[in-house]
């Protein structure tokens, strides 16, 4: 027993090693298989992927400081459910003035924009693309991940319908 | 009697389709089912060959479609199986030659003869794919462990997924080779189908042996030695409903493997 435990371990340890030093072959294609399929399946090509990604850090921006080029943005799989996986590292909590700050300015910006109307209308349209019913619309979770201020842990989680 | 009509299928050309059609046909009918295989690869018709049949081929689908001949003349009855036949593809027309509705016509009319309709499909997912799904109720969707055969059969899996007709689908996973899984330069087995997230029907390991039984135009099932036609025999037989386990195909090989299972066998430790 002890001769087959200790076996155990130092093939364990063999095998740890190995697997650690390089991502195997196999790893690797599994790895490109999942990117590339969540991609088929969702038709949501890497642009399209890209200007979402800009578009939620714009989101995001108005309510807490973050690593704008760390957020990452990722489809993965979960069985049958394809979920939309956002993280993002948070510098600092914004504190109140500077959250209403940002929203006053906002809604000024969409007063302005109501006004000249007609050149949104090509935007508008593209984002309708996004919409075409893809598989997506069962789950999309938001996840901060708060790295040094933690006491300002206002963990946000979103969860789709 | 009314058979099953099953599609064999895979997106992507050279996984393995028709010598999987000729095999678990093969296999069902030495089962003693009432087997018929229909070619819908108009143009490049090959399952003929693989049952060494090529020579006795007189009518094809497109007779019958076109109204040449009657469908049961136009089956060829295997040279060793009296219960296996085949409907052959045309070779010298295009996929347009038959359309789905005729497909459906005919598999309806087979079903009243035969246990088993198995039907070939071409690669793509074009009209071709279309055509051969149309009277099937039932698909194996053949890939091997590659990326492009894994990401065309997910492919196809969506597409069958949509059609009401399929009711059930099934994953082959051919060409598997055991050794490059354990060295990890393949994806195993369950990293295929957690990927596909499809039931699995068969593992076929890779074997040189399906060369040489090409070549004679013999379907490797009737080699009782051979690993992949045990497999291919397994396949069939969970078809027709048996629960027969998966071959182990990594059973360890070398002193040093041997000496690893004895110990883990001792220790409890085996999956």
């Amino acid at each position: 027993m002890i001769l087959a435990n200790l076996y155990n371990k130092v093939i364990g340890f063999f095998r740890q090693t190995e697997v650690q030093e390089t991502e195997s072959a196999k790893e690797t294609a599994c790895n490109r298989l999942r990117v590339v399929l969540m991609q088929d399946r969702t038709n949501l090509t890497p642009e399209l992927m890209e200007r979402m990604r800009k578009e939620l850090v714009e989101l995001l921006s108005k309510y807490v400081e973050m690593d704008k080029d760390a957020l990452e943005l990722n489809l993965e799989q979960d069985g049958d459910q394809v979920a939309l996986m956002l993280s993002i590292p948070v510098i600092r909590a914004k504190d109140e003035d500077e959250i209403k700050a940002a929203l006053e300015a906002e809604d000024k910006e969409e007063e302005m924009s109501e006004e000249e109307s007609d050149e949104e209308s090509e935007d508008e349209t593209e984002e309708e693309n996004l919409d075409d019913d893809q598989d997506l619309d069962d789950n999309s979770e938001a996840e901060e991940n708060l790295e040094d201020e933690s006491e300002n842990s206002d963990e946000e989680k979103e969860t789709g319908k | 009697m009314s058979g099953r009509v099953i599609v064999i299928t895979s997106g992507k050309g050279g996984v393995g389709k028709t010598t999987t059609n000729a095999n678990i046909g093969t296999a069902l009918a030495r089962a003693g089912k009432k087997v018929v295989m229909i070619d819908t690869d108009l143009g490049l018709r090959n399952l003929d060959l693989l049952l060494g049949l090529e020579n006795r081929i007189v009518y094809t689908i497109v007779d019958v479609v076109e109204k040449r001949c009657k469908l049961k003349q136009a089956l060829v009855k295997d040279k060793k199986n009296p219960n296996l036949c085949l409907l052959a593809a045309a070779q010298t027309r295009d996929k347009s030659a038959v359309t789905e509705e005729q497909l459906k016509d005919i598999c309806e009319e087979l079903k009243k003869d035969f246990d088993f309709i198995l039907v070939d499909c071409p690669a793509g997912i074009e009209q071709g794919f279309q055509n051969a799904v149309a009277g099937a109720s039932e698909a194996i969707v053949v890939t091997t462990p590659e990326m492009s055969a894994v990401r065309d059969a997910d492919r196809i899996i969506g597409l069958l997924e949509a059609k009401e007709e399929i009711k059930s689908y099934k994953l082959l996973l051919n060409r598997v080779r055991p050794n490059l899984i354990k060295s990890n330069d393949m994806m195993s087995v369950d990293d295929v189908v957690e990927i596909l997230s499809a039931d699995l029907i068969g593992i076929i390991p890779e074997d040189t042996g399906i060369i040489t039984s090409t070549n004679k135009g013999e379907p490797i099932v009737n080699d009782e030695k051979s690993l992949a036609g045990k497999a291919y025999n397994n396949v069939a037989r969970r078809i027709i409903g048996e629960d027969v386990p998966f071959l182990n195909l990594e059973e360890p090989q070398g002193v040093m493997a041997k000496i690893k299972k004895f110990f883990s066998g001792l220790t409890g430790k085996e999956k």
